[in-house]
C-alpha cells in the first residue's frame, strides 16, 4: 500500500503544471469561467493528494526517485522526493488555500486569458515541490519559480505602487537567489552530493568547517529573506501592500511562512550534524525571531493602510514562527508547524476581508473608512475573530501552535523571546481589533480633515457578490477554529519527530495557560487605546506618547522604501549570522 | 537614509563578513582540484546507460530532469508575467495586431537587406532545428535551438517589416507553441508512469550511440522545450514591440505600412 502511495509523489506537483501549460496553449478558446473552474479543481486536487500521501508518511516517510535513478553504492544520481507526514500536510494545507483562494478571486481576473491562474498554478506547484524536495538544487529550483511568479502576481494591478512595491520585492528576493545558489555551491563543493542525506552525513563526518557554515550562512540567510526576519523584511510590506488581495492571501497564508519551513528543514536535516551550528543556532534564531516579532507588531500597530498592517502582522508572526524553529526541539518545530497552518489560515481570513472592504467599499484606509463597514456586518464578525485569534484567544489551530512554541521555549528558558512573541501577538492583535472596531463599528473620533487618505486611490473590481467573497474567507476562520485539537495533539509529536528525522517523542510540553490571555487582554487594551485615546485622562495618554514618539519615528525612516537601504540591511544581516556562526 | 549613511553600513557589514569570507575561501578545494565524485560517475555510465555522447543533456533531459521542467515552467512563469505587465497598460483587444504610432517615421528598407533576410532567415532556422535534434549528439539542445529558432522569426520583421512580421507571427499561435511545449515536456513525465515506470523515466528505446536517434526520450523532451522557447522568446518580442508603440492616448486606428 505505501509503495503505491509513494508513486503519487510527482502528481501534486505535475498535475498543477500541466494545467497550466493546457490552458496557456489554449488561452485563447477557453470561455470565460473555465479558467476558474480548472484552477479550483487543480488546487483541490492537489490539496486531496497531499492528504493521501500525508496519511501514508505517517509511519515512515515516503520517497519516491525521479526517472528511476535510485542511489547507487550511497551516490544519488538522480533527484529525489522525500515526504515525511508533516510536509505532505503543510502542502495539503497549502493546496486548500489555493483552491479558496481561486473562489475569493472567481471571475476578478476575468479579463486575461487565465495568465492570473496560471501564474497562481506555478505559484502552487513550486511550493508543494519546495516541500517534496530532498535535492537542494531542486529545492532552489523550486525556490525561484515562487519568486518569479510571485513578481508578476504583486505588480499585476500596474500602478505606480504596485510596480515600486514590486520591485522592491524582486530585487530583494534576486538577492535572496544569489545568496542561496552560492550556499549551494559551497555546500556542493564540499560534499560532492545535492542529496540532503548525502550532504547531512558529510556534514556529521567533517565537523568544524568554515565552508559548511559560510553554506549555512548564505542558505539561511535567503530563506529568511523569504521568511521576512528583520532585519531583511523590508520588501514584504511594499509587496504585500499593493499585490492583489487573493495574491496576498497566498503570500501571507503560505509564501512567506514558507521560507521559514524550509529553513527548519534544512537546519534539522541537512545542517544538524554540525556542532557549530547547534550551538549558535538557538541564540541566534530566537534572538532574530524576537526582534522580528517586536518590530513586526510595532509597526503594524502604526499603520492606517490595512493591508499594510496585515503585512506587518505577518512580519511578526513569522518572528513567532522563527522563535519556534530556534527551540530546535521537537516541541518547537512542531508548535512551528502547526503555528504555519494555523497562521495561515487566519491571515488568509484577515486579506480577504481586507479584499472584500477594497471590492465594496473601495477604499483600504483604516481611518476613511470609518462606520462605512456597518453594511456588511457578517465580515466585521470575521475581522474581529480573525484578530481575536491572532493574538492569542485560546481556541484553535493557531492558538494549539502558540502554546507548543511558548512551551518549547519556556522549557529552554527563554523567557526573553517567549515575552517578545507573546507582545508581537497582542500588538498585532490590537491592530487588527482596532481596525475593525473603527470600520464596523464607527468607534473612535471622527476623523474630519484626517480621513483623506495620504495613499493614491485604491479599489479592486466589485464583479462579485459578497456571499461570495465571504464563503471563503469563514471557510478558512472555521477551519481554524474546528479542526479537531485532539487529532492535531495526537499527530504533532510523531510528525515533528519524523520531520526532524529524530526517534519519537511521547507527548509535548506546552506554555503557561495565562500567557494567551494576557496577549488577549493586552490586545484588547492597545485596540481601546487606540480608539478612545481622547477620551482617556491625561496622566495615561501623556507618557505614552512621549515615550513612543522617538522610537516611532526613527522605525518609520528605516521603512523608506528605497531599495538601496534594504539592500545595504540586507548585507547587515548576513553579516549578524556570519559573526554568530564564526563566534559559536 | 542618507546614501553616505548606507555606504558606511554595507562597508561596516562587508568588514565584518571578511573573516568569514576569507576562512571559506581558505577551506574550499584548490583550483583544479580533482573533478567531483558525481561528475565522474556520469561519465561512467551515461554513455552506456543512456547511449549519449552530450552529457549535459543527459544531466538536464534524464539524471536530473526533474530541474529542467522546473526552469522550463520558471521560463514559462518569466513570460507569462512579462505578457501580463506589458499587455495590462495596453488591455486584451489590441493584441491581434499591429499597432501604429502617431507620427513615427516609416522608412522603407532596401532591397538588399529584404533579399539577405529571406536567405538568411530560413537557414537560421534549419540551424535551429539542427540543434535542436541533435541534443544528445553534440552541444545544443532545446533552449538553445529555440532560441535560434526564436531568433529567425525576427528576420522576417528585419526583412518584411513590422506589419508584415505581424501577419506571419499570431499571437495565439505563439501561446500554443509556448503552453504546448511546456505540456508535452510534463506530459513526457507523466507518460512513463502509465507504464508502472517512474516519472520521467527513460522508457523508449535508446537508439545508437551517436546517432541523431539517441537518447530515448530525452528528444522529445527537447523538442518540447525548442517549441516553448522558441514561441515564448518570440511572444516576448511581440510584447516588447507593441510596448514601443503604444501612446498614451487611445491608439489611432491604422496599420503600419512599411
Amino acid at each position: 500500500m505505501t509503495a503505491s502511495a509513494a508513486a503519487l509523489l510527482p502528481l501534486p506537483v505535475a498535475i498543477p503544471l500541466v494545467v497550466c501549460a493546457a490552458m496557456l496553449a489554449t488561452a485563447h478558446l477557453l470561455p470565460g469561467r473555465l479558467p476558474d473552474i480548472l484552477a479550483t479543481l487543480a488546487a483541490l486536487a492537489v490539496a486531496v493528494l497531499c492528504a493521501v500521501i500525508a496519511r501514508h508518511a505517517a509511519e515512515h516517510p515516503l520517497v519516491y526517485w525521479f526517472g528511476g535513478w535510485e542511489p547507487h553504492d550511497g551516490v544519488h544520481l538522480g533527484i529525489g522526493f522525500s515526504v515525511d507526514e508533516a510536509s505532505g500536510w503543510v502542502a495539503a494545507f497549502i493546496g486548500l488555500l489555493y483552491a479558496v483562494t481561486f473562489v475569493f478571486a472567481w471571475g476578478f481576473f476575468g479579463r486575461t486569458h487565465g495568465h492570473f491562474h496560471i501564474l497562481m498554478l506555478l505559484f502552487l506547484a513550486a511550493m508543494v515541490g519546495f516541500c517534496f524536495t530532498r535535492d537542494m538544487f531542486n529545492l532552489f529550483v523550486w525556490f525561484e519559480v515562487m519568486s518569479v511568479a510571485a513578481f508578476a502576481l504583486t505588480a499585476y494591478h500596474l500602478e505606480e505602487s504596485a510596480l515600486s512595491g514590486a520591485i522592491n520585492f524582486t530585487v530583494i528576493n534576486s538577492l535572496a537567489g544569489f545568496l542561496m545558489l552560492g550556499g549551494i555551491g559551497l555546500i556542493y563543493a564540499r560534499t560532492g552530493t545535492l542529496d540532503f542525506e548525502g550532504i547531512a552525513a558529510a556534514v556529521a563526518r567533517s565537523g568544524r568547517d568554515p565552508v559548511v557554515a559560510g553554506a549555512f550562512c548564505l542558505v539561511a540567510a535567503a530563506l529568511m529573506i523569504k521568511g521576512a526576519i528583520v532585519p531583511f523584511q523590508f520588501w514584504l510590506a511594499d509587496a504585500h501592500a499593493v499585490a492583489p488581495s487573493p495574491v496576498s492571501v497566498i503570500f501571507s497564508g503560505s509564501m512567506v511562512s514558507l521560507g521559514l519551513f524550509g529553513l527548519a528543514k534544512l537546519s534539522a536535516v541537512v545542517f544538524g550534524g554540525s556542532d557549530q551550528l547547534r550551538h549558535a543556532l538557538p541564540l541566534l534564531l530566537t534572538a532574530l525571531g524576537g526582534g522580528t516579532a517586536l518590530l513586526g507588531g510595532w509597526m503594524a500597530l502604526l499603520q492606517r493602510h490595512l493591508k499594510r498592517m496585515l503585512a506587518f502582522s505577518t512580519i511578526s508572526h513569522a518572528g513567532i514562527m522563527l522563535t519556534g524553529i530556534g527551540a530546535l526541539s521537537a516541541d518547537g518545530t512542531g508548535g512551528m508547524l502547526v503555528y504555519l497552518v494555523g497562521h495561515g489560515l487566519v491571515k488568509g481570513a484577515l486579506f480577504m476581508v481586507a479584499g472584500i472592504l477594497l471590492a465594496t467599499r473601495a477604499s483600504i484606509d483604516e481611518i476613511a473608512l470609518r462606520g462605512l463597514g456597518r453594511g456588511i456586518g457578517p465580515a466585521g464578525i470575521a475581522m474581529a475573530l480573525a484578530g481575536l485569534l491572532l493574538c492569542g484567544l485560546p481556541i484553535g489551530v493557531l492558538d494549539q501552535g502558540t502554546r507548543l512554541v511558548q512551551g518549547a521555549l519556556a522549557q529552554q528558558g527563554r523567557g526573553m523571546a517567549l515575552a517578545a512573541g507573546a507582545i508581537g501577538a497582542a500588538l498585532t492583535g490590537a491592530a487588527v481589533l482596532r481596525a475593525a472596531g473603527r470600520i464596523f463599528l464607527g468607534l473612535g473620533p471622527d476623523p474630519g480633515d484626517e480621513a483623506g487618505a495620504p495613499s493614491a486611490d485604491e479599489r479592486e473590481k466589485a464583479n462579485r457578490p459578497l456571499w461570495l467573497m465571504l464563503a471563503p474567507c469563514c471557510v478558512l476562520l472555521a477551519l481554524d477554529v474546528a479542526l479537531p485539537a485532539d487529532l492535531i495533539e495526537h499527530a504533532v509529536p510523531r510528525a515533528a519527530s519524523a520531520f526532524l528525522h529524530r526517534p519519537a517523542v511521547a507527548a509535548l510540553a506546552e506554555g503557561p495557560a495565562w500567557l494567551p490571555w494576557t496577549s488577549l487582554t493586552a490586545a484588547l487594551a492597545g485596540a481601546g487605546y487606540g480608539l478612545f485615546r481622547r477620551r482617556l485622562p491625561a496622566l495615561v495618554v501623556r507618557p505614552v506618547s512621549v515615550t513612543q514618539s522617538a522610537p516611532t519615528r526613527a522605525l518609520e525612516v528605516l521603512h523608506s522604501g528605497l531599495i538601496g537601504d534594504y539592500a545595504a540591511w540586507l548585507a547587515v544581516g548576513v553579516a549578524v549570522i556570519a559573526v554568530v556562526l564564526g563566534l559559536a | 537614509m542618507s546614501p553616505r549613511l548606507r555606504v558606511a553600513l554595507l562597508a561596516l557589514s562587508g568588514l565584518a563578513l571578511l573573516p568569514g569570507a576569507a576562512a571559506v575561501i581558505a577551506g574550499l578545494p584548490p583550483f583544479g582540484a580533482t573533478i567531483a565524485q558525481y561528475g565522474e560517475r556520469i561519465n561512467a555510465i551515461a554513455p552506456d546507460a543512456r547511449h549519449v555522447a552530450n552529457m549535459v543533456s543527459a544531466i538536464n533531459f534524464d539524471l536530473r530532469g526533474l530541474d529542467t521542467l522546473g526552469e522550463e515552467f520558471m521560463l514559462l512563469a518569466a513570460i507569462t508575467g512579462t505578457v501580463v505587465l506589458l499587455r495590462g497598460h495596453r488591455g486584451e483587444g489590441n493584441s491581434g495586431r499591429a499597432m501604429r504610432r502617431a507620427g513615427r517615421a516609416l522608412i522603407p528598407r532596401s532591397e538588399a537587406v529584404v533579399l539577405a533576410c529571406r536567405i538568411a532567415g530560413p537557414l537560421t532556422a534549419v540551424f535551429g532545428l539542427y540543434v535542436v535534434v541533435h541534443a544528445t549528439v553534440t552541444p545544443g539542445g532545446g533552449f538553445q535551438g529555440g532560441v535560434i529558432l526564436a531568433s529567425a522569426t525576427l528576420l522576417i520583421y528585419l526583412g518584411e517589416g513590422y506589419a508584415g512580421w505581424r501577419d506571419a507571427v499570431r499571437s495565439h499561435w505563439l501561446d500554443a507553441l509556448e503552453g504546448g511545449g511546456a505540456l508535452l515536456f510534463a506530459l513526457c513525465g507523466l507518460g512513463p508512469m502509465l507504464m508502472g515506470a517512474a516519472f520521467m523515466q527513460n522508457v523508449l528505446p535508446l537508439g545508437t550511440f551517436r546517432d541523431l536517434f539517441s537518447g530515448g526520450l530525452m528528444l522529445i523532451e527537447n523538442l518540447g522545450v525548442a517549441l516553448a522557447v522558441t514561441g515564448g522568446f518570440t511572444q516576448l518580442f511581440l510584447e516588447f514591440m507593441e510596448e514601443t508603440r503604444a501612446t498614451d492616448e487611445p491608439e489611432e486606428p491604422g496599420e503600419e505600412s512599411a
